[in-house]
């Protein structure tokens, strides 16, 4: 059957292609490194720092795999337009969490499968500002990068052109600057939260910054508006590094290895990684050979790979002579305020992230706190919107019926706060194993007093928002939103496990890349410094390849590397003027 | 393909209960129509958008989400991890926790079935609380502590209590001040027990296409997608609103709305389950 455009819509199944949206495909079969053939570099977990690394490195001309926990998604066949249906995108494998304050993982943060959590972000991509990068120099908590903004802002602007980003041509907030595509139109949710921001004079950016194509984009058509962003867009509208850079890097001659677990990193007898250890689809436990290994596997499993690779000479953890490995784990704030009105808002169409203000992001003298919060939009599905009322309300029985009749007139804003690193927040390893007889990851968390301060601070002020713009009540669910940390970067060996690339201080030939580099994590949504980060991972790696892969390789100390501009996927290339150079 | 075909309800709910004759002792379970005070009677459709059906839209869905919707329609999955006593019991638990009686025997979800599936399956959410044993068990655990406490207030099991008395008797967990049970508690985090069935019980219901017609929501949107984004205004497959105001039967306690343990939510008190937002 097959309706184009207004009608059902299904494509052939064959083995030789997999689709990424209803037009965009992969060809199969892919490159296979033969089973004891070393590659220059293994990348393990495909994510949305992995996807970027595995298109920039192969396209550099390195014989690199990827391997990734997850399956190799078929969009048109794998994923649903339905809540409950798209579990499968999330990393369901039992973790404990605990502590005083303990998090949730799972759907909330973190996803398995080709493409990682970057295929059910939300998608707003906001620059982090340039305070973020010395946060302990100006504020005497928290952490200073190593690097500074304008290290990183060239590859916002690459990352900005390759995703791409629908936005403003002026976004008032950190570094000014204008996005490549037009802004999106507004859902209900994002005209309430500027009706209510401009009746108290708050500034407010309508339609993104949003990783969502506002025009049709190369083989990707432009958003239908649906919703489903979280459940994994169908559409091919949002991006993600399963539909912008792994289709470049197979074209490229990369391997990726779905349905394979990474066990351990495993050391040689010269103190430099040899390559991996994991278990194939069928449960057979297999050695990947590299010359260079590039942990990719996000604030939780990066730390639980890096732990339970212990060894002779590192027995406290592979690359942890800082004792710092699963420490510094971040999370944001991210109560959801709700506001119930009087007239029909409908939250379900439109992408959930479509307007926000950053007006509160920075340290402000006149607050008890350091440090700020942004205020988003978020456009809860009813499922995750019942269980927010079971939070804020208590409901339960005819009252959760009554309240769930009412979905409709209600909406959703999202806080967004930055939580400090803290030392005693971390991941550990637990006593329980999982399916593959792995030790599993606990996680431990507890809010310190400047990020219950700021969590209080974001809630009255989104509170305000809403009632100015004509909330009849007003409730909140008190949560979390992304997941950073864990392996931070530093320029101190001692209290970081990495230098600003990525590379470990301790193993020159044994990089992480993830969002569990980030030394502090500002009150913006970190997927695209992470896509940026890894993007200037690959430019390090590409301009020391040489040195890298070679029987010695060097710690590299110095900051600074080329930038390659000639390495985005073709689709993107040249395409896309940011604004405001 | 298959297209479900919806009755339409029209007319006055009064009308309505006045024409079925409702047996008095239902009608304890029943809400009321909040104009007449009578009892409105169970039919295919509760909510404020009769007529509207997502199912009817289902030409328009891709195959992939047509298939696993109508699935979780028509191939309910049979009672496998409860016992016959268990699963007794854990109906009238859900029975009150999402209470349907409001619904025909033809419309009613059951959400019973989802929820063993998912224990027998062990499917899990990706992380379990540390004061927490796994769901399976804790939903096990919690069974054995609401009969303790349905014996310990009424003197007889849970299942032979009147709903008002079900409904005080799940309120105590609700409201965290069990009178029994105490050493279950010991084992697991009551509140965190309370968010886990609620959470369950809600992830079944909601995921119907039927809820999803009792709220008005779009369901499935792909290919699609919507056009009408701005003022909360109907597709043109959606239908607009049509409130009516109704009171919960008068043996309900759940309609009041009390704080979880009567504390604001906080970030201790992260659900399980929890869907993303940002």
């Amino acid at each position: 059957m097959k309706f184009p455009l207004f009608g059902a819509f299904t494509e052939p199944k064959t083995e030789k292609h997999h689709m990424l949206g209803p037009i965009q495909k992969i060809d199969f079969p892919m490159r296979r490194f033969e089973p004891d053939e070393e590659v220059d570099i293994c990348i393990v977990g495909i994510g949305s720092a992995g996807g970027v690394l595995v298109q920039r490195l192969a396209r550099a001309g390195f014989r690199v795999m990827g391997i990734e926990a997850g399956p190799f998604w078929d969009t048109e066949r794998d994923w649903v337009s339905d809540e409950a249906g798209s579990s499968k995108l999330y990393w369901n494998d039992l973790r404990i969490t605990g502590g005083e304050d303990p998090i949730t993982l799972g759907a909330n943060n973190s996803g398995r499968g080709v493409g990682g959590g970057s295929v059910h972000w939300a998608a707003f991509t906001p620059r982090f500002h340039p305070s973020d990068f010395h946060v302990l120099s100006s504020d005497g908590l928290g952490a200073d990068w190593p690097i500074s903004y304008e290290d990183l802002k060239p590859y916002y602007e690459l990352l900005e052109k390759e995703m791409p980003v629908a936005g403003p041509a002026y976004f008032p907030w950190g570094d000014p600057h204008g996005y490549p595509y037009a802004p999106h139109p507004l859902g209900g949710v994002g005209d309430i939260l500027v009706e209510g921001c401009s009746k108290l004079d708050i500034p407010v950016v309508p339609g993104g910054p949003v990783a969502i194509l506002e025009g049709s984009h190369g083989d990707r058509p432009h958003c239908i508006y649906r919703g489903f962003c979280i459940q994994g867009c169908k559409v091919g509208a949002k991006q993600s590094t399963l539909i912008t850079h792994v289709p470049d890097a197979i074209r490229q001659g990369a391997e990726i290895r779905a349905d394979s677990m990474v066990a351990r990193v495993n050391l040689g007898k010269d103190g430099l990684v040899t390559g991996v250890t994991y278990v194939d689809p069928k449960g057979h436990e297999r050695e990947q050979k590299a010359k260079l290994v590039i942990v990719c596997g996000y604030a939780i499993e990066t730390p639980r790979l890096l732990l339970n690779s212990a060894c002779p000479g590192f027995e406290n953890g592979l690359a942890n002579s800082s004792g710092t490995v699963g420490k510094y784990l971040m999370v944001q704030i991210g109560n959801v305020v709700l506001g119930r009105f009087e007239q029909l808002v409908r939250m379900y169409k439109a992408p959930p992230a479509h307007a926000l203000t950053e007006e509160f992001y920075e340290t402000d003298p006149k607050n008890d706190f350091i440090r700020g919060f942004a205020i988003q939009t978020v456009g809860p599905l009813p499922i995750a919107f019942a269980k927010q009322m079971m939070a804020a309300k208590g409901a339960w029985g005819w009252g959760m019926r009554r309240v769930m009749m009412d979905y409709n007139h209600w909406a959703a804003l999202g806080v967004l706060g930055e939580i400090l690193p803290w030392e005693d927040n971390r991941v550990e390893l637990a006593e329980e194993k999982d399916r593959y007889g792995l030790p599993v990851a606990k996680v431990t968390f507890r809010l310190h007093d400047n990020d219950k301060k700021i969590a209080a601070a974001g809630v009255k002020k989104t509170t305000e928002i809403m009632q100015a713009a004509g909330a009849q009540e007003v409730v909140q669910e008190a949560r979390y939103a992304h997941l950073v940390g864990g392996a931070r970067m530093g320029s101190d060996p001692r209290t970081s496990v990495t230098n600003s690339f990525g590379q470990t201080h301790d193993i020159a030939n044994l990089f992480v890349c993830d969002g569990s580099l980030l030394p502090t994590q500002g009150s913006a949504n970190p997927g695209l410094t992470i896509q940026a980060l890894a993007a200037r991972t690959a430019d390090f790696i590409i301009a020391n390849g040489a040195d890298l892969l070679s029987k010695h390789p060097s710690i590299i100390s110095f900051s600074s590397t080329p930038v390659r501009q000639d390495l985005s996927p073709p689709e993107a290339a040249d395409k896309g003027v940011p604004r405001m150079k | 393909m298959k297209v479900q075909k919806h009755k339409r309800h029209t007319g006055s709910m009064a009308s309505q209960a006045q024409q079925n004759k409702i047996p008095s002792a239902a009608t304890q379970r029943l809400p009321i129509d909040a104009r007449t005070g009578e009892p409105l009677a169970p039919r295919a459709q509760p909510g404020y958008y009769p007529g509207y059906s997502t199912l009817r839209q289902q030409a328009f869905w891709d195959e992939a989400t047509r298939q696993m919707v109508l699935a979780r329609v028509e191939q309910v999955p049979p009672i496998r991890f409860f016992t016959s006593k268990e699963a007794q019991l854990m109906q009238a638990v859900c029975d009150r926790l999402l209470p349907q009686d409001d619904r025909d025997e033809a419309h009613k979800i059951p959400i019973l079935n989802y929820i063993d599936d998912r224990l027998y399956n062990r499917r899990i959410d990706g992380y379990r609380f540390e004061d927490m044993p796994p769901d399976h068990e804790a939903h096990r655990l919690g069974l054995q502590a609401i009969d303790l406490i349905a014996k310990h207030l009424y003197n007889k099991p849970f299942i032979k209590l009147s709903p008002h008395d079900q409904d005080a008797v799940l309120q105590t967990i609700h409201d965290e001040q069990p009178p029994a049970a105490q050493e279950i508690w010991q084992r697991m985090s009551i509140h965190r027990f309370w968010m886990l069935l609620v959470q369950d019980v809600v992830d079944a219901y909601y995921a119907h296409p039927y809820a999803w017609d009792e709220i008005g929501y779009g369901g499935p949107a792909y290919p699609r997608g919507y056009m009408r984004l701005e003022g909360g205004k109907p597709e043109p497959w959606e239908v607009d609103e049509q409130r009516y105001e109704w009171k919960a039967p008068p043996s309900a306690l759940s309609d009041v709305y009390r704080l979880i343990g009567g504390v604001t939510h906080d970030h201790k008190r992260q659900t399980p389950g929890q869907e993303r937002t940002h």
